[in-house]
Protein backbone atom coordinates (compact mmCIF):
# COMPACT_ATOMS: atom_id res chain seq x y z
CA UNK A 1 0.00 0.00 0.00
CA UNK A 2 1.86 3.49 -0.83
CA UNK A 3 1.55 6.47 0.81
CA UNK A 4 -1.83 8.40 -0.35
CA UNK A 5 -3.02 4.72 -0.32
CA UNK A 6 -2.62 4.63 3.46
CA UNK A 7 -4.22 7.93 3.82
CA UNK A 8 -7.46 7.30 2.18
CA UNK A 9 -7.85 4.50 4.44
CA UNK A 10 -7.37 6.67 7.66
CA UNK A 11 -9.53 8.83 6.47
CA UNK A 12 -11.85 6.75 5.92
CA UNK A 13 -11.94 4.36 8.82
CA UNK A 14 -11.93 7.09 11.47
CA UNK A 15 -12.96 10.25 10.19
CA UNK A 16 -15.28 10.10 7.18
CA UNK A 17 -16.81 6.74 7.53
CA UNK A 18 -19.38 8.01 10.17
CA UNK A 19 -19.93 11.15 8.10
CA UNK A 20 -20.48 9.33 5.01
CA UNK A 21 -23.44 7.05 6.30
CA UNK A 22 -24.49 10.01 8.06
CA UNK A 23 -25.54 12.14 4.86
CA UNK A 24 -27.12 9.17 3.96
CA UNK A 25 -29.24 8.41 6.45
CA UNK A 26 -30.25 11.73 6.83
CA UNK A 27 -31.34 11.95 3.10
CA UNK A 28 -33.76 8.69 3.32
CA UNK A 29 -35.10 9.32 6.86
CA UNK A 30 -35.70 13.04 6.93
CA UNK A 31 -35.48 13.98 2.68
CA UNK A 32 -37.15 11.19 1.93
CA UNK A 33 -33.76 11.11 -0.87
CA UNK A 34 -32.43 7.60 -1.65
CA UNK A 35 -28.36 7.68 -2.18
CA UNK A 36 -28.37 5.43 -5.21
CA UNK A 37 -24.56 5.29 -5.61
CA UNK A 38 -21.15 6.73 -3.79
CA UNK A 39 -17.99 7.35 -5.17
CA UNK A 40 -14.67 5.84 -4.23
CA UNK A 41 -12.26 8.20 -1.73
CA UNK A 42 -9.80 10.14 -3.81
CA UNK A 43 -7.14 12.04 -2.80
CA UNK A 44 -7.47 14.70 -5.94
CA UNK A 45 -4.46 17.59 -6.08
CA UNK A 46 -7.32 20.38 -6.24
CA UNK A 47 -10.94 20.74 -6.15
CA UNK A 48 -13.87 22.73 -7.15
CA UNK A 49 -16.43 23.45 -5.13
CA UNK A 50 -19.71 23.69 -6.15
CA UNK A 51 -21.83 26.87 -5.69
CA UNK A 52 -24.11 25.46 -3.12
CA UNK A 53 -21.24 24.86 -0.30
CA UNK A 54 -20.92 24.95 3.31
CA UNK A 55 -18.06 24.50 5.08
CA UNK A 56 -17.30 23.65 8.55
CA UNK A 57 -14.26 23.45 10.91
CA UNK A 58 -13.56 21.05 13.41
CA UNK A 59 -11.32 22.19 16.63
CA UNK A 60 -9.71 20.25 19.31
CA UNK A 61 -7.39 17.38 18.54
CA UNK A 62 -8.74 16.70 15.08
CA UNK A 63 -8.40 19.56 12.70
CA UNK A 64 -10.25 19.28 9.33
CA UNK A 65 -12.35 22.18 6.90
CA UNK A 66 -14.83 19.73 5.87
CA UNK A 67 -16.93 21.06 2.86
CA UNK A 68 -21.05 19.32 1.43
CA UNK A 69 -21.66 20.81 -1.70
CA UNK A 70 -25.10 20.56 -3.11
CA UNK A 71 -26.64 20.46 -7.13
CA UNK A 72 -29.44 23.11 -7.16
CA UNK A 73 -32.09 20.89 -7.84
CA UNK A 74 -30.78 18.55 -4.41
CA UNK A 75 -30.90 21.49 -2.50
CA UNK A 76 -34.31 22.97 -4.23
CA UNK A 77 -35.73 19.69 -3.02
CA UNK A 78 -34.67 19.59 1.09
CA UNK A 79 -35.80 23.60 0.73
CA UNK A 80 -39.22 21.94 -0.51
CA UNK A 81 -39.26 19.43 2.95
CA UNK A 82 -37.85 21.74 5.53
CA UNK A 83 -40.76 24.20 4.45
CA UNK A 84 -43.33 21.35 4.40
CA UNK A 85 -45.74 22.95 1.49
CA UNK A 86 -45.49 26.91 3.14
CA UNK A 87 -45.21 29.87 0.68
CA UNK A 88 -42.65 32.16 0.84
CA UNK A 89 -42.03 34.96 -1.09
CA UNK A 90 -38.61 35.04 -3.83
CA UNK A 91 -37.73 37.62 -1.74
CA UNK A 92 -36.92 35.29 1.17
CA UNK A 93 -36.06 32.04 -0.69
CA UNK A 94 -32.76 33.17 -1.29
CA UNK A 95 -31.93 33.19 3.04
CA UNK A 96 -34.09 29.96 3.15
CA UNK A 97 -31.94 28.33 0.84
CA UNK A 98 -29.04 29.66 2.29
CA UNK A 99 -30.11 28.85 5.72
CA UNK A 100 -31.52 24.99 4.54
CA UNK A 101 -27.75 24.12 3.09
CA UNK A 102 -26.01 25.78 6.21
CA UNK A 103 -28.75 23.63 8.45
CA UNK A 104 -28.69 20.33 6.71
CA UNK A 105 -24.72 20.68 7.15
CA UNK A 106 -24.26 21.36 10.54
CA UNK A 107 -26.78 18.61 11.33
CA UNK A 108 -25.02 15.67 9.34
CA UNK A 109 -21.47 17.05 10.64
CA UNK A 110 -22.47 17.02 14.01
CA UNK A 111 -24.39 14.52 14.25
CA UNK A 112 -21.68 12.30 12.84
CA UNK A 113 -18.29 13.94 14.03
CA UNK A 114 -16.56 11.28 16.28
CA UNK A 115 -12.76 11.57 17.54
CA UNK A 116 -10.51 8.13 16.55
CA UNK A 117 -7.78 9.48 18.21
CA UNK A 118 -8.40 10.23 22.07
CA UNK A 119 -12.01 10.70 22.54
CA UNK A 120 -11.39 14.19 23.87
CA UNK A 121 -14.18 16.53 22.37
CA UNK A 122 -14.28 17.38 18.40
CA UNK A 123 -16.20 20.68 18.18
CA UNK A 124 -17.51 22.19 14.70
CA UNK A 125 -17.48 25.70 13.83
CA UNK A 126 -20.46 27.16 12.88
CA UNK A 127 -20.93 26.84 8.90
CA UNK A 128 -20.38 28.98 6.51
CA UNK A 129 -21.47 29.12 3.06
CA UNK A 130 -19.53 29.90 0.06
CA UNK A 131 -21.42 32.58 -2.03
CA UNK A 132 -19.46 31.41 -5.45
CA UNK A 133 -17.86 28.16 -6.65
CA UNK A 134 -14.14 28.04 -5.76
CA UNK A 135 -11.19 26.10 -6.81
CA UNK A 136 -9.15 24.81 -3.86
CA UNK A 137 -5.22 23.77 -4.58
CA UNK A 138 -3.60 21.00 -2.19
CA UNK A 139 -0.52 22.81 -1.07
CA UNK A 140 1.92 20.21 0.01
CA UNK A 141 1.94 20.13 3.46
CA UNK A 142 -2.41 19.67 3.11
CA UNK A 143 -4.61 16.65 1.94
CA UNK A 144 -7.75 16.32 0.57
CA UNK A 145 -10.52 13.58 0.27
CA UNK A 146 -13.38 14.02 -1.63
CA UNK A 147 -16.20 11.96 -2.05
CA UNK A 148 -19.54 12.21 -4.31
CA UNK A 149 -22.96 11.23 -3.48
CA UNK A 150 -25.95 10.77 -6.15
CA UNK A 151 -29.04 11.28 -5.87
CA UNK A 152 -32.22 11.80 -8.74
CA UNK A 153 -32.15 15.09 -7.81
CA UNK A 154 -28.45 15.45 -8.33
CA UNK A 155 -25.27 14.92 -6.04
CA UNK A 156 -23.40 15.97 -2.53
CA UNK A 157 -19.77 16.44 -2.50
CA UNK A 158 -18.19 15.97 0.68
CA UNK A 159 -14.74 16.99 1.24
CA UNK A 160 -12.58 17.02 3.98
CA UNK A 161 -9.15 19.25 4.20
CA UNK A 162 -6.36 18.42 6.57
CA UNK A 163 -2.93 18.88 7.32
CA UNK A 164 -0.81 16.08 6.11
CA UNK A 165 1.67 16.10 9.11
CA UNK A 166 -1.62 15.59 11.56
CA UNK A 167 -2.43 12.06 9.49
CA UNK A 168 0.69 10.92 9.48
CA UNK A 169 1.75 11.66 12.93
CA UNK A 170 -1.37 12.05 15.40
CA UNK A 171 -3.10 9.00 12.93
CA UNK A 172 0.10 7.00 13.07
CA UNK A 173 -0.56 5.75 9.38
CA UNK A 174 2.66 5.37 8.49
CA UNK A 175 3.77 2.93 11.31
CA UNK A 176 0.00 0.80 10.62
CA UNK B 1 -50.20 27.25 26.62
CA UNK B 2 -46.30 27.98 27.45
CA UNK B 3 -45.13 31.19 26.68
CA UNK B 4 -42.08 30.61 24.41
CA UNK B 5 -38.66 32.40 23.70
CA UNK B 6 -36.96 30.70 19.93
CA UNK B 7 -33.29 31.50 20.32
CA UNK B 8 -31.11 30.11 17.20
CA UNK B 9 -28.75 31.50 14.74
CA UNK B 10 -30.33 29.74 11.87
CA UNK B 11 -33.44 31.44 9.78
CA UNK B 12 -34.59 28.03 8.85
CA UNK B 13 -34.73 26.06 12.55
CA UNK B 14 -36.47 29.59 14.34
CA UNK B 15 -38.80 29.66 11.65
CA UNK B 16 -39.66 25.60 11.86
CA UNK B 17 -39.31 25.51 16.15
CA UNK B 18 -41.54 27.93 16.24
CA UNK B 19 -44.34 26.42 13.92
CA UNK B 20 -43.89 22.96 15.63
CA UNK B 21 -44.47 24.56 19.32
CA UNK B 22 -47.59 27.02 17.55
CA UNK B 23 -48.37 23.29 16.73
CA UNK B 24 -48.17 21.62 19.92
CA UNK B 25 -50.70 24.81 21.52
CA UNK B 26 -48.34 27.11 22.73
CA UNK B 27 -47.27 30.62 21.91
CA UNK B 28 -44.47 32.16 21.00
CA UNK B 29 -43.37 35.22 22.47
CA UNK B 30 -40.02 36.19 21.08
CA UNK B 31 -37.49 34.91 18.98
CA UNK B 32 -33.54 35.99 19.00
CA UNK B 33 -31.09 34.81 16.69
CA UNK B 34 -28.13 35.46 19.00
CA UNK B 35 -27.28 35.26 22.58
CA UNK B 36 -26.97 38.82 23.30
CA UNK B 37 -30.51 39.27 21.97
CA UNK B 38 -32.00 36.49 24.23
CA UNK B 39 -30.18 37.92 27.74
CA UNK B 40 -31.97 41.68 26.50
CA UNK B 41 -35.21 39.69 25.70
CA UNK B 42 -35.33 37.57 29.39
CA UNK B 43 -34.25 40.88 31.45
CA UNK B 44 -37.57 42.65 29.99
CA UNK B 45 -39.66 39.19 29.60
CA UNK B 46 -40.48 35.87 31.33
CA UNK B 47 -40.88 33.52 28.74
CA UNK B 48 -41.58 29.95 30.81
CA UNK B 49 -39.49 28.02 28.12
CA UNK B 50 -36.67 28.84 26.60
CA UNK B 51 -35.34 26.85 23.07
CA UNK B 52 -31.72 27.30 22.52
CA UNK B 53 -29.63 26.62 20.13
CA UNK B 54 -26.36 25.35 21.94
CA UNK B 55 -24.08 26.68 19.13
CA UNK B 56 -23.85 29.87 18.08
CA UNK B 57 -21.59 32.65 16.30
CA UNK B 58 -20.39 35.15 19.40
CA UNK B 59 -21.65 34.27 22.60
CA UNK B 60 -22.32 30.34 22.97
CA UNK B 61 -25.31 28.89 24.25
CA UNK B 62 -24.03 27.79 26.82
CA UNK B 63 -22.86 30.92 28.60
CA UNK B 64 -26.28 32.20 27.48
CA UNK B 65 -27.60 29.35 29.30
CA UNK B 66 -25.92 30.99 32.94
CA UNK B 67 -26.15 34.65 31.97
CA UNK B 68 -30.25 34.08 31.59
CA UNK B 69 -30.25 31.52 35.07
CA UNK B 70 -28.22 34.13 37.07
CA UNK B 71 -31.32 36.83 35.78
CA UNK B 72 -33.63 34.29 37.11
CA UNK B 73 -32.98 30.79 37.77
CA UNK B 74 -36.62 30.03 37.68
CA UNK B 75 -36.49 29.81 33.81
CA UNK B 76 -36.66 26.17 31.69
CA UNK B 77 -34.36 26.09 28.87
CA UNK B 78 -34.53 23.01 26.26
CA UNK B 79 -31.05 22.91 24.49
CA UNK B 80 -30.69 22.32 20.88
CA UNK B 81 -27.95 20.50 19.34
CA UNK B 82 -26.07 18.61 16.64
CA UNK B 83 -23.75 16.98 18.54
CA UNK B 84 -24.11 13.03 19.04
CA UNK B 85 -20.82 12.69 21.12
CA UNK B 86 -19.78 15.64 23.31
CA UNK B 87 -19.73 16.67 26.54
CA UNK B 88 -21.00 20.04 25.49
CA UNK B 89 -24.52 18.61 26.49
CA UNK B 90 -23.39 17.44 30.31
CA UNK B 91 -22.52 21.39 30.48
CA UNK B 92 -25.42 22.74 29.82
CA UNK B 93 -27.27 20.53 32.22
CA UNK B 94 -24.92 21.08 34.41
CA UNK B 95 -25.14 24.65 34.15
CA UNK B 96 -29.15 24.99 34.59
CA UNK B 97 -30.64 23.41 30.83
CA UNK B 98 -33.60 21.27 32.00
CA UNK B 99 -33.08 18.88 28.70
CA UNK B 100 -31.86 19.05 25.05
CA UNK B 101 -32.80 17.36 21.89
CA UNK B 102 -30.33 16.14 19.31
CA UNK B 103 -31.00 17.43 15.76
CA UNK B 104 -32.92 17.14 13.33
CA UNK B 105 -35.68 19.07 15.39
CA UNK B 106 -38.82 17.43 14.79
CA UNK B 107 -42.38 18.29 16.54
CA UNK B 108 -42.09 15.07 18.26
CA UNK B 109 -39.26 15.70 20.16
CA UNK B 110 -40.18 18.80 21.15
CA UNK B 111 -43.21 17.61 22.22
CA UNK B 112 -41.22 14.55 24.32
CA UNK B 113 -38.70 17.51 25.90
CA UNK B 114 -41.84 19.94 27.02
CA UNK B 115 -43.53 16.89 28.05
CA UNK B 116 -40.13 15.67 30.70
CA UNK B 117 -40.44 19.43 32.11
CA UNK B 118 -44.13 20.14 32.19
CA UNK B 119 -45.83 17.05 32.66
CA UNK B 120 -49.18 18.38 31.99
CA UNK B 121 -48.35 18.63 28.67
CA UNK B 122 -47.18 15.32 27.61
CA UNK B 123 -51.36 14.13 27.73
CA UNK B 124 -52.81 16.77 25.85
CA UNK B 125 -52.64 18.10 22.05
CA UNK B 126 -50.72 15.00 20.91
Amino acid sequence: MNDEEKVIHTYTKDVLLPIIKRVKTYLYDEMNIDVFNTSEITCPKNIHLKKNTVMIGTTGSIKLIITLGFDEELLNKMVETFLDGENISEFDLSEVRDSVACEVTNTIIGNAIDNPIDNSDIYITPPVLVCSAKTLNKEKNSKFAFITFITKYGEIELTAVGPKEQFENELKFIEN
Amino acid sequence: MLNILVVDDSMIMRRNIKKYLTSLGHNIIGEAQNGEEAILFCQENNPDLITMDISMSGISGIEVVQKIKELNSDFSIIMITAYGKNSLVKEALQSGAKGYILKPVSEENLYESIGKIYPKYSNTTK
